[in-house]
C-alpha cells in the first residue's frame, strides 16, 4: 500500500517552474529519502503535500484516496506531520504551549493543562525525549528544540512524517541518537519522508530514494541498489564544478599573527557565553571553528568585530577592519532592496557622492568578475537566487581587500555549484596571504578547508587540531572524535 | 540588457502614475459623495474652488504660499522616514524652532539682514534638532518607539511655548511675539510681479524648492543618503556593512527635525513678522501625508505639497458653501486611498517595494 | 502638606480609579491588537470617534444605551477597516494608524460643523447614569457604580484569563509571536489578527464613551493624547494585563494630582501642570529598567 502518491505535480512561481510533472510513490512504513540540490524543488513538493502550497496541476493520493488540502490543518487531519528545516517554534512560549497550539485540549475554550500535561509526558516517556514541558523554547538547546518538533508530530498522531534536513543542525553524536528515534518510528509503523544532503545518511537509512533536479524527478532506486557515487552524479547532473585550487605552503616566517585573542570571557544575562577563549589567526591559514550552533560562535564574531565590548581579556588585531561574510545573509549580509553595486559601494570607505554610473559599473564589474548572475545591473540583490546573493556578498568582502576575513556559514543554503565556487575563492584568498577564520557547523566543509581546526562547546574552545593532526589516513576516527567534542565529550 | 532595464523602469513609472491618479480619482469621488450626503451640490463648490485657486494671481500665490511649509516640513520628514524613523513630532519640533527664531530675531537689529537671518536659521535649526535628539536618544538607549515619545513631546513643547509666551514674551494681550526688525523681512513675490498682488508668497518658496533639490541629492546620490536608507531597510545588516545604525538614527532624527524649523522662516520673515501661537495649523501632521503621498521623494514632495496647498486655500475659498473642515476629511481620505491603492496596484504589477 | 492631605482622601482615590479607566481600556485595546502582532496607534482616533459618535447619538436619540451600542458598532466598522489595511493589504501599521488618526480627527471636526454648527464643542447631554444599587455600597460603591469603571476593573481578570488560559488567547499570542509557526499548525493567522483588532476597537470605544459621558459633551481635542498615553501604559506594563493596570494607575494618579493642584491653586503655572501627564509618560518610559520586549512579530505584516 502506498502512503503517498504524487501524480504529475506541477508548481510554478511566476516564470519559474519549481516542480515539473513530478510523479512517484512512497510506500507505507518505509523511510523514503528525497534528494536534490537547493532549489531542486524538494521543499516545495513537501509544502504542497502538507497543504502550505497548492499545486498548479496534478493530484496527490494519501493511502489511495485523492486529497485536496486547503491548509496544513487538512494535512494534519490526514495524520501528516512536517518537521521543518527552520524550526517553527515560538521562542517566548513554553514547550507545552508550542506543542498543543492549534490542537488544544480544552473545555469550553479553557485550556485543560492537566490533560495536556498527562498526554505530553506520556509521549515524552514513550520515546525517551527527555523534555520538561514547562521550559521556554528560548531556554533550551537546538537538539532539544528538534525534539519539541518531534513531540508536536507525535502529539498529533502523525503517521506520515516529513523530515526536512533534520540532521543539518545536529552534531554527529546527536545524529546517531536521532536515527534511533527514526528506527523507533518505523517500528511503530510510521512512514517517513526524509530530505537530506548527506549521502552517507541515505545509505544508512533509506528504503527507497528519489532524486529531484531542476524540479523534475530524475532518478529512483531502492535500498539494494544504492550507489553513493551514482546518487551524487544524479543530484548535480552534467555541470562543471569549479575546482578547488591546491593549498600552497609558504615558509613559516610569513605566518604572522593577524588576530590574537587572550583569555576572552564574555558574560551575557549571567551566562558565560564566551569562556576563557584564547586563539589566533595567522596569514596563509584558514582557522576553522566547528561546533553546534549557539555555542558562542556569534558572540565570538561580535567580539572580533567590536560590536561587543563588555568582555574581559584582550583582543589584539593588526588591522582595524575585518571582513565578514555573516551567517544569515537576509538578516545581516545585505540590503536586499539595493542593487549589487549599491551594496558594494555602501561598504567602501569612500565618502561623498554615488552616481548611477558608479553603481551600474560596479554591478557589472562584480557580475563579470565573480560570475554573479543577475537579470541586469539594476536588479535588487534580494531578487537573485541564494547562491548568487552569497557570491555577491563574498565578492564585496574580497573587494574590501582586508587582510583578515571571517567566513561564517559561508555556504549555507547555496547550491553545489556556488558552494564549489565559494570554497575555491576561500582557498585562493588563503594562498594569497589572507588570515581566515572559518566558522561552520558543516564538518565536511571544515575538514576540506581548514589548516587548523578548533572545536567550540558552550563558549569554550575545547580542542585545537593542528595541520598535521588533520591530515590523517583515518578520517572516520577523526570525525568521530570531533563529533564527540562538539557535544562536550572529551 | 538595457532593453530590460528600460522596461522595468517604465512599469514602475506606469504603476506610479496609475496609482496616483486612481487615488486622486477615488478621493474626488468620495468627496463628491460626502458633499451630496450633506445635501449640497458639489459642482458649484468645485467651480468656485477652481476659479478662486487657479484663475487669479492671488489664488496661485496663496496656494504656493501654503505649500511652502509643507515642502519644508515634508523634506525634513522624508529624511526621518527613509531611516524608518516615524517622527510624528514635527509639529512640536517646528514650533520650538520657529518660536526661538522669532525671539532671536528681536535681538539682532544691529546686524545686516543677511547675517541676522543666517544666525536665526542656525539657532532655530539647532533648537528643533535638539527636540529631535531627545526621542532619538530614548529610541537608541531604551528602544522605546519614537512614535509615542514624539507625540508626547508635541504636547510638552506646545505647553512650554504657551507658558513662555504668556508669562514673558508675548506682545500685550496677544498670543504672538513682538515684531522683528523690518530689515529682516524677506522679499515678497508681489513686490516683483504685480501678478501675485496681495498674496503672501515670498522668497521662502524658492528656498523650499532648493531644499527639496538638495534633499533629493543627499538622500539618493550620496553615501550618507545610502546609509540612511540602508539603516531604514535593515539596521542589523547595516551594522555588518560597517554603518552604525545608532549614529545614523541620531543624525537623521536631528537633521529631519532641524529642517522643520525653516517653516518659521516662511511665516515670520516672509509673512507676519512675528511668531504666533498656533501659526503652524498642524503643518507637522499634514506634512506626514505630503511625504507619504510622494513616497518620501523630495521632488515628489514639491507636487504633493502643492496639491495640499490647493486643498487648503480652496477650502477657505468655499467656506461659505461647505465648512472648510471638509479639507481635513479629504486629507485623511487621500492618505488612506494612496496607501491602499498603491498596495493594490503594486500587487497587480507584481512590484515589491 | 495641604496637597499630601488631599491625596490621602477617599475622594482622591476614587478619582484615581475613575481616571484610570480610559487609560486602562485604551491600553488593553492596544494590547489585544499587539498581542496579535498589529501595532495600533489608531487607538487615539478610535477614542475620538467613539466619544464623538456617542455624544452625537445621545443628543439625537436621547437614548443612552442605544447610543453606547451605536458608538461601539461604528468603532467596530472602523476597526474592521483598520484590519483591512494592516492585515489584508499589509500596509505599514504606523503609517495606517497616523492616517486613521488624521482622518478621524478631520471627520469629527467636519461633522461637528455640519450637525452642531460649532468647531469646538457639542451641546450637553445626560451621559451614562451610575448603578444606584451598587452606589449604596460604602466606600467602593462610589467607584464601582460607574458601569464602565466596573467593567475596566473586571477586565483585568478577563484579559489575563483570555490571553493566558484559553485556546483563543494561546492562538492570538502565537500569531503575534511567530505567525509562520502558527500557520504551520493550521491556525488562520489573518482571522486571529482581525479578532485582536476588533477587540481593540471595542475596548477603545468604551474608553471614548466614558470620557464623553463624564464630560457630558464632546469637545474638539478632549481625548488630548490619552490614546497615546495608553500605548505608553501598555509598553510600561510590558504587554501584561495586570502590569498594564498598574501603569494606568500611575498615569491616573498624576492626572488626579494635576487636577488637585489646579483646584487648590498653586504658584506653579497652569501650562506646566497641563504638560505633566506627557512629561511623566516620557520620564516613566525612560526610567524603565531594561529594554522593553514587544511580541516578536509585532508590527510585521504577514
Amino acid at each position: 500500500m502506498n502512503a503517498v502518491e504524487f501524480n504529475n505535480i506541477t508548481k510554478s512561481f511566476g516564470q519559474l517552474t519549481v516542480n515539473d510533472k513530478v510523479t512517484f510513490a512512497v510506500e507505507e512504513n518505509t523511510v523514503h529519502c528525497l534528494l536534490g540540490e537547493n532549489g531542486a524543488g524538494k521543499s516545495t513538493l513537501m509544502k504542497i503535500l502538507f497543504g502550505s502550497y497548492h499545486q498548479d496541476e496534478g493530484t496527490i493520493k494519501i493511502r489511495g484516496k485523492e486529497v485536496k488540502f486547503k491548509s496544513p490543518l487538512d494535512a494534519i487531519d490526514e495524520k501528516i506531520g512536517m518537521l521543518y528545516q527552520h524550526f517553527m517554534l515560538i521562542d517566548d512560549f513554553t514547550i507545552w504551549e508550542n506543542v498543543v497550539l492549534g490542537n488544544e485540549l480544552s473545555s469550553f475554550g479553557k485550556l485543560d493543562y492537566k490533560k495536556i500535561k498527562a498526554r505530553l509526558n506520556e509521549i515524552i516517556e514513550q520515546y525517551n525525549l527527555g523534555l520538561d514541558i514547562n521550559k521556554k523554547i528560548c531556554d533550551i538547546s537546538i537538539s532539544q528544540e528538534q525534539k519539541v518538533e518531534l513531540l508536536k508530530l507525535l502529539y498529533r498522531n502523525s503517521e506520515i512524517l516529513i523530515f526536512d534536513e533534520p540532521t543539518a543542525v545536529l552534531s554527529p553524536v546527536e545524529v546517531k541518537e536521532f536515527f534511533k528515534i527514526i528506527e523507533k518510528f518505523k517500528a511503530d509503523g510510521k512512514t517517513i519522508i526524509f530530505i537530506t544532503h548527506k549521502l552517507n545518511e541515505v545509505k544508512e537509512l533509506a528504503d527507497k530514494v528519489s532524486i529531484l533536479r531542476k524540479g523534475q524527478l530524475v532518478y529512483e532506486t531502492s535500498k539494494e541498489n544504492i550507489d553513493v557515487q551514482r546518487l551524487g552524479n544524479e543530484i548535480i547532473g552534467n555541470v562543471e564544478i569549479t575546482e578547488c585550487p591546491a593549498k600552497s605552503h609558504p615558509n613559516e616566517d610569513n605566518r604572522k599573527y593577524f588576530i590574537e585573542l587572550k583569555d576572552v570571557t564574555l558574560i551575557k544575562n549571567k551566562v558565560k557565553v564566551l569562556d576563557d577563549i584564547s586563539f589566533d589567526i595567522k596569514r596563509y591559514e584558514i582557522h576553522g571553528i566547528c561546533g553546534v550552533e549557539g555555542n558562542g560562535q556569534q558572540e565570538l564574531v561580535d567580539v572580533i568585530l567590536q560590536f561587543e565590548k563588555s568582555f574581559s581579556g584582550s583582543v589584539m588585531m593588526k588591522d582595524e577592519r575585518v571582513s565578514i561574510v555573516p551567517d544569515d545573509r537576509y538578516k545581516r549580509g545585505m540590503i536586499k532592496e539595493f542593487t549589487i553595486g549599491e551594496n558594494i559601494l555602501l561598504k567602501k570607505k569612500n565618502t561623498g557622492f554615488i552616481s548611477k554610473y558608479m553603481v551600474d559599473s560596479t554591478s557589472q564589474y562584480i557580475m563579470k568578475k565573480y560570475d554573479v548572475r543577475a537579470p541586469s545591473a539594476e536588479t535588487p540583490l534580494g531578487s537573485l537566487s541564494g547562491g548568487n546573493q552569497q557570491k555577491a556578498i563574498i565578492a564585496r568582502e574580497i573587494e574590501m581587500q582586508q587582510n583578515t576575513m571571517i567566513f561564517y556559514h559561508p555556504t549555507r543554503g547555496v547550491d553545489i555549484n556556488a558552494m564549489a565556487f565559494i570554497h575555491s575563492e576561500i582557498v585562493s584568498l588563503r594562498n594569497g596571504g589572507k588570515a581566515i577564520l572559518l566558522i561552520s557547523s558543516d564538518l565536511d566543509e571544515l575538514l576540506k578547508l581548514s589548516d587548523r581546526l578548533s572545536v567550540m562547546h558552550k563558549g569554550r574552545l575545547i580542542n585545537t587540531f593542528t595541520e598535521s593532526e588533520l591530515v590523517t589516513e583515518n578520517k572516520n576516527n577523526l570525525v568521530e572524535e570531533i563529533g564527540k567534542l562538539m557535544i562536550g565529550i572529551h | 540588457m538595457s532593453g530590460l532595464t528600460l522596461k522595468r523602469f517604465s512599469i514602475q513609472t506606469q504603476a506610479n502614475i496609475i496609482s496616483i491618479s486612481l487615488s486622486l480619482l477615488t478621493t474626488f469621488a468620495i468627496t463628491v459623495i460626502l458633499i451630496l450626503c450633506i445635501g449640497k451640490n458639489p459642482f458649484p463648490i468645485f467651480g468656485t474652488m477652481f476659479s478662486e485657486v487657479f484663475l487669479s494671481g492671488y489664488g496661485i500665490g496663496q496656494t504656493l504660499f501654503k505649500a511652502t511649509p509643507l515642502i519644508i516640513c515634508g523634506c525634513g520628514l522624508a529624511f526621518c522616514f527613509h531611516a524608518a524613523i516615524f517622527n510624528i513630532g514635527a509639529e512640536g519640533q517646528l514650533n520650538a524652532g520657529a518660536f526661538t527664531m522669532g525671539l532671536v530675531a528681536l535681538k539682532l537689529e544691529a546686524f545686516p539682514w543677511y547675517i541676522s537671518i543666517v544666525i536665526c536659521v542656525i539657532v532655530s535649526f539647532g533648537v528643533s534638532a535638539f527636540f529631535g535628539l531627545i526621542p532619538a536618544l530614548i529610541k537608541i538607549k531604551k528602544s522605546v518607539s519614537e512614535v509615542i515619545t514624539t507625540i508626547m513631546m508635541n504636547f510638552i513643547i506646545m505647553a512650554l511655548i504657551n507658558y513662555f509666551l504668556v508669562d514673558f514674551f508675548a506682545a500685550k494681550s496677544t498670543m504672538h511675539t513682538e515684531k522683528i526688525p523690518e530689515n529682516m523681512m524677506l522679499l515678497k513675490f508681489s513686490t516683483m510681479f504685480s501678478f501675485f498682488q496681495g498674496s503672501s508668497l515670498n522668497i521662502c518658496f524658492v528656498i523650499a524648492l532648493l531644499l527639496a533639490f538638495i534633499s533629493y541629492i543627499v538622500i539618493y546620490k550620496t553615501k550618507f543618503g545610502y546609509e540612511i536608507r540602508a539603516v531604514g531597510f535593515n539596521p542589523s545588516a547595516s551594522k555588518y556593512i560597517g554603518i552604525s545604525p545608532d549614529r545614523i538614527v541620531l543624525l537623521t532624527f536631528m537633521i529631519g527635525a532641524g529642517i522643520t524649523s525653516l517653516v518659521g522662516l516662511n511665516f515670520i520673515m516672509g509673512y507676519k513678522g512675528f511668531y504666533e501661537y498656533g501659526f503652524s495649523n498642524n503643518v507637522g501632521f499634514t506634512a506626514i501625508a505630503v511625504a507619504l503621498l510622494a513616497r518620501n521623494n523630495p521632488i515628489g514632495i514639491i507636487f504633493s505639497a502643492i496639491l495640499f496647498g490647493v486643498l487648503d486655500s480652496g477650502g477657505l475659498a468655499v467656506n461659505e458653501m461647505v465648512p472648510k473642515e471638509i479639507v481635513l476629511v479629504v486629507q485623511g481620505v487621500i492618505i488612506l486611498t494612496i496607501l491602499s491603492i498603491n498596495t493594490i496596484v503594486d500587487k497587480k504589477f507584481n512590484l515589491k517595494r | 502638606m495641604e496637597l499630601f492631605k488631599t491625596i490621602l482622601t477617599v475622594a482622591f482615590l476614587t478619582q484615581v480609579f475613575r481616571l484610570m479607566t480610559p487609560y486602562y481600556l485604551g491600553a488593553s485595546a492596544a494590547n489585544f491588537s499587539e498581542r496579535g502582532g498589529v501595532i495600533n496607534i489608531a487607538i487615539e482616533g478610535f477614542m475620538i470617534l467613539s466619544a464623538f459618535s456617542f455624544a452625537m447619538f445621545s443628543i439625537i436619540t436621547h437614548n443612552t444605551w442605544l447610543s453606547v451600542f451605536l458608538a461601539i458598532v461604528i468603532n467596530l466598522v472602523f476597526a474592521l477597516l483598520y484590519s483591512l489595511f494592516t492585515v489584508k493589504l499589509k500596509i505599514n501599521q504606523i503609517v495606517t494608524g497616523v492616517g486613521f488618526n488624521i482622518l478621524i480627527a478631520g471627520l469629527t471636526k467636519f461633522l461637528m460643523m455640519i450637525i452642531f454648527h460649532s468647531s469646538s464643542n457639542t451641546e450637553r447631554f445626560e451621559g451614562i447614569q451610575d448603578n444606584e444599587f451598587i452606589a449604596k455600597i460604602p466606600v467602593i460603591g462610589d467607584i464601582l457604580s460607574d458601569y464602565i469603571v466596573l467593567f475596566a476593573i473586571i477586565l483585568i481578570f478577563i484579559s489575563n484569563f483570555v490571553l493566558f488560559k484559553t485556546t483563543f488567547g494561546l492562538r492570538l499570542r502565537s500569531v503575534g509571536e511567530n505567525p509562520e509557526a502558527a500557520e504551520s499548525l493550521g491556525i488562520k493567522v489573518h482571522h486571529y489578527k482581525i479578532y485582536g483588532i476588533l477587540i481593540s476597537g471595542f475596548l477603545a470605544s468604551l474608553a471614548g464613551i466614558w470620557l464623553a459621558s463624564e464630560q457630558k459633551s464632546f469637545s474638539d481635542g478632549m481625548i488630548a493624547g490619552r490614546g497615546y498615553i495608553a500605548l505608553a501604559a501598555m509598553i510600561i506594563g510590558k504587554w501584561k494585563p495586570i502590569n498594564i493596570f498598574f501603569a494606568s494607575l500611575i498615569f491616573a494618579f498624576f492626572e488626579a494630582l494635576q487636577i488637585s493642584i489646579q483646584i487648590s491653586g498653586t504658584p506653579i503655572p497652569s501650562q506646566i501642570i497641563q504638560m505633566l501627564p506627557y512629561l511623566i509618560t516620557i520620564l516613566v518610559l525612560v526610567g524603565l529598567i531594561g529594554k522593553t520586549k514587544p511580541p516578536a512579530a509585532d508590527g510585521v505584516p504577514y
